[in-house]
């Protein structure tokens, strides 16, 4: 396959002393280069530790990576060591948007010098010349005077131009997949749509490849090309953005989508799914949605669903389309 | 920048006064000067007139004026005991209290910063558990026991280096550690539990994930950030220090400013003890001075402009 990225059965589990929770429970899906990918799902999906994980950064001490294959360009990333990781994949290969701008930024370093870091820590350039590429990146994500700018301290700037800047420092060093995590829920309404063209022309611009983590079905409509949805650790239903959009295969994805309010229409109330989702140490048997599922049957209850391939790209795992 | 030392310094200059005032009236309160000065058979206008000789029959409020106004000359009387005037007699012992003040603080932070910031990175591990261990002897013994007992172990039975006086390096090593000894275990482990949210934090995730090396996040990126509570600490111990490592300096018969007190205090020199109680606050205040302009030097966010 000439995908970028393919990853397979990953699971990263965290081994409280309360249990084990299955984070990341079997994942499968893969990313081409210059493609969007939305992963989207409510908090405690997994979405964020499947973001990790890719980087090797399973939130320690208690995640693990404990099954699967994660592979970029065809070589394997799981089992790498610590050192290999950080100085030929993270920021080289891979780089990671973060959530919070306003936390993202180590305090008492100069954006300029937070940019220069991934630059200078992978031998592309060394002192002045390492910092005149971060003033080049820092203007490339639209920082306006980026020269004078690249002096001052993250506490000098506002929310958007600080998550430009943690973009700068992720796509520093050229990396072929970026990944980003809710990169625009800390943002206000016009900001994310400011942003969102910036990540789209960075993408255009580098042919990396996307992988998107939100819980916002609206951003990830206008962003991605594919979208995959987590409940519980697993991706319940993957298929292109327009697919998804219009036939819901999956009675969560269904849910979700209704909840979204729409343009137009005259709704007393948004319908929502019931339930609350469930809890990460102790997951119901069977298909882990079928607590809160309008149509779930005894089968439901007993056994997982395998993944059925619906045609077109899309995939859903549930027992209803066995027979569809 | 400038208005904020202006503001800084008066308050510095409140504070003396302050302690000067608290000196004064401890002064009027530990009985009367001229019943100690007169011989026991000393009539009623012998009293009178020795009181009218050193002004104490004039207003509370001239006395203090008085007295300040020589305090601020640095002029405390001179010692009974030194015949000597007594501020000049502290002043002369300070470059030896500064020089194992010092010391000990460097002992602190070179022992502290690598346990504190080692014991964070590697919670749990050997470095961690040696940490903790120092941490609360540090805290359980008392720095004059840690004193004697280096004295008993280090210097008389094992004979390794001098156990009192001062002179050279070998002089001052075991009272800089005993000087030193409870800062280390304080220093720590407020190094240890901030480093341990730094390393937690957003920031430090996204230096992982461009890839900087854990060497240099956690020296480099995350030290810098525990920098301002250790560097409050630092100053508060090293003003602690130099303002009177009273009984270090008696155990180890350091000649400082801490011993000489302490003799004085004996001897009831009452001028030597009120130079150093002064002493002791300018050299609190100056340290926190410094200490609280540092902070803009270490985090960009408390720079005063």
């Amino acid at each position: 396959m000439d995908k970028l990225l393919s990853v397979d059965g990953l699971k990263t589990h965290f081994f409280l002393k309360r249990g084990v929770v299955k984070a990341v429970d079997g994942v499968s899906f893969a990313l081409a280069a210059g493609e969007t990918l939305g992963l989207i799902g409510e908090s405690g999906s997994g979405k964020t530790v499947t973001g990790l994980s890719i980087l090797g950064l399973p939130p320690r001490p208690a995640g693990r990576i404990v099954a699967g294959s994660i592979r970029l360009d065809g070589v394997e990333l799981v089992g790498l060591s610590e050192r290999t990781l950080a100085s030929e994949i993270r920021g080289r290969k891979i780089a990671m948007i973060s959530q919070d701008p306003m936390s993202s930024l180590n305090p008492v370093f100069t954006v300029g010098s937070q940019v220069a870091a991934p630059i200078r820590a992978h031998g592309l350039a060394r002192g002045r010349s390492a910092m005149d590429l971060a003033i080049d990146e820092l203007a490339r994500v639209r920082v306006p005077s980026a020269t004078e700018r690249a002096g001052n301290y993250p506490h000098q700037f506002s929310g958007g131009m600080r998550q430009r800047v943690v973009a700068a420092m992720a796509i520093a060093c050229k990396p072929r997949l970026l990944i980003a995590d809710e990169p625009t829920s800390a943002l206000d309404v016009t900001i994310q749509v400011q942003f969102m063209d910036l990540i789209e022309s960075i993408q255009a611009e580098t042919g990396a490849g996307l992988l998107f983590v939100t819980h916002d079905l609206g951003v990830a409509a206008s962003l991605c090309h594919r979208i995959a949805v987590m409940y519980a650790g697993q991706i319940v239903e993957s298929a292109d953005v327009r697919t998804l959009y219009a036939n819901p295969a999956h009675p969560y994805t269904q849910g979700l989508l209704e909840s979204l309010p729409k343009l137009g229409a005259r709704q007393s109330r948004l319908s929502s799914i019931k339930g609350t989702p469930p809890d990460p140490l102790s997951l119901p048997d069977g298909c882990a949605f079928h607590p809160r599922c309008p149509h779930a049957t005894d089968r439901c209850r007993q056994q997982a669903p395998p993944s059925i391939d619906l045609g077109d790209g899309q995939r859903a795992s549930c027992w209803l389309l066995e027979n569809a | 920048m400038r208005q904020y030392i202006y503001k800084r310094l008066w308050q510095g200059a409140i504070a003396i006064v302050g302690a000067l005032f608290i000196v004064f009236i401890a002064q009027r309160l530990s009985g009367d000067p001229v019943a100690l000065l007169l011989p026991m058979d000393a009539t009623e206008e012998d009293f009178a007139a020795m009181r009218v000789e050193l002004g104490l029959d004039r207003p509370f409020v001239v006395q203090f004026g008085l007295f300040f106004s020589d305090a601020v000359r640095g002029d405390f009387g001179d010692s009974y005991l030194w015949n000597q005037p007594a501020m000049s007699l502290l002043l002369d012992r300070l470059p030896a209290t500064l020089e194992l003040a010092l010391a000990g603080l460097v002992f602190a932070i070179l022992l502290a910063v690598p346990l504190g910031v080692l014991s964070a990175a590697y919670r749990g591990g050997w470095i961690d558990n040696t940490a903790k261990l120092f941490a609360m002897l540090g805290q359980a013994m008392p720095g004059f026991w840690v004193g004697l007992l280096l004295i008993v172990v280090i210097a008389v039975k094992l004979q390794w280096l001098p156990a009192y006086g001062r002179g050279t390096l070998a002089h001052l090593i075991l009272p800089a550690i005993a000087l030193g000894w409870y800062p280390v275990a304080a220093m720590t482990r407020t190094l240890r539990s901030s480093m341990l949210d730094i390393l937690e934090s957003d920031y430090i995730r996204m230096e992982r994930a461009v890839g900087i090396p854990e060497r240099l996040i956690i020296w480099r990126y995350a030290l810098r950030n525990a920098a301002v509570p250790l560097v409050t600490m630092i100053g508060v111990y090293f003003a602690n220090m130099l303002g009177g490592a009273f009984v270090i300096e008696v155990v180890f018969a350091w000649p400082g400013v801490g011993r000489t007190v302490v003799e004085a205090v004996f001897a009831r020199d009452f001028p030597v003890v009120q130079a150093g109680v002064v002493l002791a606050s300018v050299v609190f205040v100056v340290v926190n001075l410094i200490v609280d302009l540092s902070y803009g030097f270490i985090d960009p966010r408390i720079r005063h402009d």
